[in-house]
């Protein structure tokens, strides 16, 4: 990258490019989004568009996907080219390709990318100038139980679904009839998944046809000018945001449940330790727990742990909200260096599975924003409430319905505002479906959906709070779930109470109630049976004696806490609807 | 008839008189009262009315945009507001749908978090209990339980109420006994609930619908009888109607009723008032192109229809909204939008604005950043000495150095760097146009763009040259097409009732007689405002998706289509179009049956067709342009042009720039200019 030089490209140009570019890749993801037939897709917007170069480097994103989905696009790309390479298979026009390989840049198997290549004629010939790549979590993948989260007793990679190497499902312009008809029998509810993989190929092409039609306007060397000198500039910004923290190394150290019914596999720790090298950052995750060889929660570095921390780094230190938009491209990731030990949980070694890796991963980022914490303590929040993915799915005359939902978290709480309550959170953002919809598409009944009263990370500015939802079975159905977050607290900072822990429990139709760990494999349930989830609330940030006793005050009054805690937590006594200033005097200065 | 039509905007009233016998049309601009924008609306009528020589009781009829709820809900100034919700879902509000607005910031706000419109203490919730398909009662309403609550909301001091019970789009029975106890207990309140605003599914779009409406209602209900009272006093004659976000009209009473559906009350008046501009020059296939000092509004007008919004791409300050309104696609590029230099060294213009304090570093009032309108004073496209037809001088000084500072920044030349500004500004809006255009399947190129309000017509031809578009239009008052388009529509009222029918097993009857119903609610809802109920024509459509798909495309459905052979092949054809993909072979669910009732009134007319003028007359005088690229500048000697003296139906080559008091019209090398005898400037490309 040239830092001191003047780009050699006229900066208006770059601009029009860059808005040229994030318009395309909007349009695919919102088209994407609108033709797709499952909610995990349509509702949730678990799904990523991203334009790559013709080498995989990321130019652009769109808005509307969950960075998890879309992060990993540029790696999904760099894969395939790889292994197409490897077995002498070349790109050509008309092909679409899918991709799904933990182990070479996909997320996880059920987030299937289909790539369409995009090409320019010119004199000179025809030319490979880039991707465009949808992504998007399936219902079902072939995995050994139904639906494609919670299959939390994989023991390999081969016991998770199907797995897809750069499979042209059109080659040339012909529909690869013998992949389809594949997918249609060995995947379970076939009208909604093979029906959401029609909709990614449909809305990858649109993207290809309106990038080619940008090339052609731009010329190639044109084109591939301003797309380094966009690249440069996202890099710059990167830099210059690294160069202005203070020197140093941060190491933090969190924990995950793993599985908390067996000894051997629970509270893993995962260990970050951010140095800055220059206006660079190294990440090193040294330290990190050995991989879980027969259990599928070990991390693809490509794909998951990149991400995790890529997003993390990106959020605090070039933090939207503050800075209005920024481009993201493949430039904002050159100045972070990730550094794992192969076979351990954040770099496992194949076939160790990885399908339910969405929870730990998200550990991850929450671990690296702790280490960061140390460097840029007014610029992150305290520890998040990690999250939890529950799939129901039973059947239905001959066939499966399969249901997936994500359960919230919350942020911890920030420099001037308590955390965000019951929300996605760091490299997750999908949305949660409506009850209205649910109920009447499925046979569940959602009988309560509110915040969870009176947990939270105490603090000068609170902890988020959390959710409780009660999802009730109308008929006997099965139902597996991948969480964490039952076992360890959510950080504190600066003096910040510890959140709280995630809990689940099955009220079972003939009464009695069975407290559940944050993974369970497929079992059956009973009409009448009933999940509690109860959220994990956000880690506090500050002294929760410093608190405004005003605003102490107000959440008593919204019974968000109680004037228990109140006194207890933040030393304010509550009297009636007011504060008692003098009991609230003595309770601050006695501490 | 005489219409007066009048658009309350943040700095300016604008008004315009229409007598529709002869056409004649009487424009005034009077300084708004944003304390009590009543004040400044009335003593604009008067005003008007004497500069017209009319009588004010010879006055027919008022049509009135307003910004009354949407300035209230963007500054979070509105009432204080309860509300009762189904016992389980009381933080439905809170949680929407656990998504956070920006993926990429830890600091962020969540608007329904951070601003929320009912605060928890005031979400009471009761026993009861609705289940789909059709809204059957699981667990009966409790009365005691409503009755309690309304009173510990009064006691509260609560001025309106949102009744939000889930499934009652299904049956509204529980909400509307609810509202009955409610009123019994607490009869000053004003209280809504979810299904009369939003009969649609989803949850926290539809109550946060409720409780938005809520929010603004005693607001916009004090405001609007007040102004009803004052125009009496006053002795202007015939009665008021408020513009609602679909472009119709509608009684005092019933937006007093349902604010909520006045949100876009202002720029749907402007996507009006672009579509009746193009009439003028007999086009009805228009992009229309509404630029001011900080966003530009655009809209699609196909074969004289307006695009309407999806429900699920309906936002105000943060805050869904299921309501219907036209598709208006906002981006913060206007004449104020700041140029900057990021971190990277990226060129970035917009969203950031000086506004209208301190505005633009030419407008002389300590402005120091370079502006879109600072870089429009630098390539010499603004005159300084004849802005707003002299009503204001510009401090090119004060510009050339905003602008001198930035290409420094950027290592441009002055000349390159004020290019780069307008090129920049102008990509943005051409691909915010691409996206409701290109993207739905629409080729801009077949479309008239309109270009209206103060910037409007200084980018309109640019802007068109992006999209290769032919032609650009520039209505006769650029600056006050929103007050001429509140002349030009009927008044209506909408329905919808969600359906989740399958066309493998349709039940026609029961669609039939749901029609029939929602068309005797409308004609119901007019008699009450004392209408012509019999003159009402009503519009079918419904909302369809692919069985499984979770977004709708709106499609008409004629009454007099029997079956819906028709309607599925249309809707096969749309969603081709719009996402370039249809699955003719799959199941279609019908979601949702809207139908649209209006009773037509009298319309603006087309102004008296212009003559004379000619080249020589219209001339104030030549001056060096600057056009071409940021690579490439290129200076032309170039006519500032009056407008109202231009030659009628004379082509005029471009360069030229020509002036008028509110606004001015950049005609670039290469286009070719014509006043037009309708009253628009034409500009072909």
């Amino acid at each position: 990258m040239r830092d001191t030089t003047p780009d050699a490209v006229n900066p208006v140009t770059v601009s029009v490019l860059q808005g040229a570019l994030e318009t395309i890749a909007v349009e695919v993801g919102y088209k994407l989004m609108r033709m797709a037939y499952s909610s995990i897709i349509r509702e949730s917007e678990d799904f990523g568009a991203a334009l790559t170069d013709e080498t995989g480097q990321g130019l652009a994103e769109s808005a509307q996907s969950t960075p998890l989905q879309s992060g990993p696009i540029p790696g999904y790309v760099k894969a395939v080219l790889a292994t197409l390479a490897a077995r002498g298979e070349p790109v050509r026009p008309g092909d679409v390709i899918m991709h799904n390989d933990p182990y070479g840049g996909a997320s996880h198997g059920p987030d299937v990318a289909f790539l369409v290549p995009v090409f320019h004629v010119d004199q000179a010939g025809e030319h490979l100038v880039g991707f465009s790549v949808t992504t998007a979590h399936h219902l079902d993948i072939g995995a050994l139980t139904p639906g494609s989260c919670g299959i939390v007793d994989a023991i390999d990679a081969y016991a998770e679904g199907l797995r897809f190497r750069a499979i042209k499902v059109h080659d040339r312009g012909v529909r690869n009839e013998a992949v389809w008809q594949m997918l249609r029998d060995n995947l379970r509810a076939p009208e909604l998944v093979v029906g959401d993989m029609e909709a990614q190929v449909a809305a990858s092409r649109i993207g290809a046809e309106r990038m080619a039609a940008l090339v052609a306007q731009h010329g190639l060397a044109g084109f591939r000018a301003t797309c380094a000198a966009m690249l440069d500039q996202a890099e710059r910004l990167m830099r210059r945001a690294i160069a202005a923290l203070p020197e140093g190394s941060w190491r933090a150290e969190t924990r995950i449940d793993g599985y908390l019914d067996d000894p051997a596999r629970r509270d893993l720790p995962i260990v970050a330790t951010v140095t800055k090298v220059g206006d660079g950052l190294v990440v090193d995750l040294e330290g990190t727990a050995p991989q879980i060889p027969d259990r599928p929660i070990n991390m693809p570095f490509h794909g998951t742990v990149d991400v995790a921390v890529w997003l993390t780094v990106r959020s605090v230190l070039l933090d939207t909200a503050i800075l209005g938009h920024v481009p993201v491209n493949e430039g904002l990731t050159r100045p972070i260096e990730i550094r794992a030990p192969r076979g351990c949980l954040a770099n496992p070694t194949f076939p160790a599975p990885t399908i339910a890796r969405f929870c730990p991963g998200n550990q991850l980022a929450d671990t690296v924003m702790k280490a960061l914490a140390q460097a840029v303590p007014g610029q992150v929040s305290a520890g998040i409430g990690n999250l939890k993915v529950i799939a129901f799915s039973g059947l239905r005359e001959e066939g499966h319905w399969v249901h997936m939902e994500i359960f919230e978290g919350a942020y911890g709480g920030r420099p001037g505002q308590d955390g965000m309550d019951a929300v996605d959170t760091l490299y997750a953002n999908t949305r949660n479906n409506p009850i209205e919809d649910i109920e009447s598409h499925l046979p569940l009944r959602v009988t309560r959906y509110e915040l969870r009263e009176d947990e939270a990370g105490a603090g000068e500015w609170r902890g988020g709070l959390g959710s409780v939802r009660e999802i009730r079975f109308l008929t006997d159905a099965g139902t597996s779930v991948e969480g964490e977050g039952h076992a360890h607290r959510p950080w504190g900072f600066l003096g910040g109470g510890a959140g709280a822990t995630a809990r689940l429990s099955l009220l079972g139709a003939a009464g009695g109630t069975a407290a559940l760990p944050s993974k369970v494999p497929h079992r059956a349930v009973k009409a009448g049976d009933t999940f509690l989830c109860e959220g994990p609330a956000g880690g506090g940030y500050g002294d929760p004696f410093r608190r405004d006793p005003a605003r102490v005050l107000e959440d008593v009054l919204d019974g968000l806490i109680s004037p228990a805690t109140a006194r207890r937590d933040y030393g304010v006594a509550i009297a009636g609807e007011g504060i008692d200033e003098a009991a609230t005097r003595a309770l601050r200065t006695g501490r | 008839m005489n219409l007066i039509g009048v658009d309350v905007g943040g700095t300016f009233t604008d008004l315009v008189l229409a007598e529709t016998a002869s056409g004649r049309a009487v424009i005034h601009k009077v300084s708004s009262t944003p304390a009590d924008p009543s004040l400044g609306v009335t003593r604009g009528v008067v005003e008007l009315c004497g500069k017209a020589g009319l009588a004010p009781g010879a006055v027919d009829q008022v049509l009135h945009g307003t910004t009354i709820a949407t300035n209230a809900v963007l500054e979070h100034r509105g009432a204080l507001t309860g509300m009762i919700t189904t016992r389980g879902y009381r933080d439905v509000l809170h949680i929407g749908r656990h998504q956070r607005p920006e993926h990429y910031s830890i600091q962020q706000q969540i608007p329904w978090q951070a601003r929320p419109l009912v605060r928890r203490r005031h979400r009471h919730v009761v026993t009861e209990r609705l289940v789909p398909p059709r809204g059957e009662v699981l667990v009966p309403l409790d009365e005691d339980e409503v009755r309690a609550a309304a009173r510990e909301l009064r006691a509260a001091g609560v001025e309106a109420i949102a009744i939000c019970f889930l499934f009652s789009y299904l049956n509204p029975a529980h909400e509307l006994r609810a509202r009955d106890i409610v009123r019994e207990e607490y009869p000053e309140a004003f209280v809504t609930t979810s299904a009369e605003v939003a009969p649609q599914f989803r949850e926290f779009e539809r109550f946060t619908t409720a409780a938005m409406n809520a929010f603004v209602g005693p607001k916009v209900r004090d405001y609007v009888s007040r102004l009803a009272a004052r125009l009496r006093e006053a002795g202007v004659g015939g009665d008021l109607q408020v513009m609602g976000s679909t472009g119709g009209v509608a009684s005092v009473a019933m937006v007093a009723e349902q604010p909520v559906l006045t949100m876009l009350s202002g720029p749907a008046a402007g996507v009006l008032g672009g579509a009746w501009a193009g009439r003028l020059s007999g086009r009805d296939d228009l992009i229309t192109f509404d630029i001011g000092g900080t966003s530009a509004d655009i809209a699609i007008v196909s074969r004289g229809r307006f695009g309407e919004a999806s429900a699920r791409d309906t936002w105000i300050a943060g805050f869904p909204l299921l309501v219907p309104m036209i598709d208006i696609h906002t981006i913060g590029a206007g004449g104020g939008s700041i140029a900057r230099q990021d971190a990277g060294g990226a060129f970035r213009v917009g969203p950031q604005s000086a506004g209208a304090q301190p505005g633009p570093a030419g407008y002389g009032r300590g402005g120091t950043e370079a502006t879109v309108t600072d870089a429009n004073i630098v390539l010499g496209r603004l005159d300084p000495e004849n802005f707003l037809g002299g009503g204001m001088t510009l401090d090119a000084a004060a510009a050339r150095d905003a602008v001198g500072r930035f290409a420094q920044r950027m290592g441009l030349g002055l000349e390159a760097a004020a290019l780069g500004i307008l090129t920049v500004v102008n990509a943005n809006m051409a691909n915010a146009i691409r996206s409701r255009t290109v993207q739905k399947g629409i080729d801009p190129r077949d479309y008239a763009l309109v270009a209206f309000g103060g910037a409007g017509p200084l980018h309109g031809a640019e802007v068109a040259r992006l999209l290769e578009g032919r032609a650009v239009l520039v209505p006769p008052h650029p600056g006050i097409t929103s007050a001429m388009g509140l002349l030009t529509t009927d008044l209506s009222v909408d329905a919808v009732r969600t359906c989740f029918q399958l066309s493998d097993a349709m039940d026609l009857p029961r669609i039939a007689a749901d029609f029939t119903a929602m068309e005797a609610q409308i004609a119901a809802r007019f008699a009450a405002d004392g209408l012509p109920a019999a003159a009402a024509r009503f519009s079918r459509a419904a909302d369809l998706r692919y069985a499984g798909q979770g977004y709708e495309l709106r499609v008409a459905w004629p009454a007099e289509e029997a079956d819906a052979a028709a309607l599925l092949a249309r809707f096969h054809a749309q969603h081709k179009a719009e996402y370039g993909h249809a699955f003719p072979e799959r199941v279609v669910e019908i979601v949702n049956l809207r139908v649209t009732g209006a009773i037509p009134r009298p319309h603006l007319g087309a102004p008296p067709p212009r003559v004379g003028g000619s080249l020589t007359e219209a001339l104030v005088r030549r001056g060096p342009v600057v056009f071409g690229s940021a690579e490439a500048p290129e200076v032309h000697d170039t006519p500032y042009l009056r407008r109202e003296l231009l030659p009628v139906g004379a082509a005029i080559p471009g360069p030229a720039i020509v002036l008028q008091t509110d606004s001015t019209t950049v005609v670039p090398p290469g286009c070719r200019l014509t006043a037009e005898a309708g009253g628009n400037l034409l500009i072909e490309l």
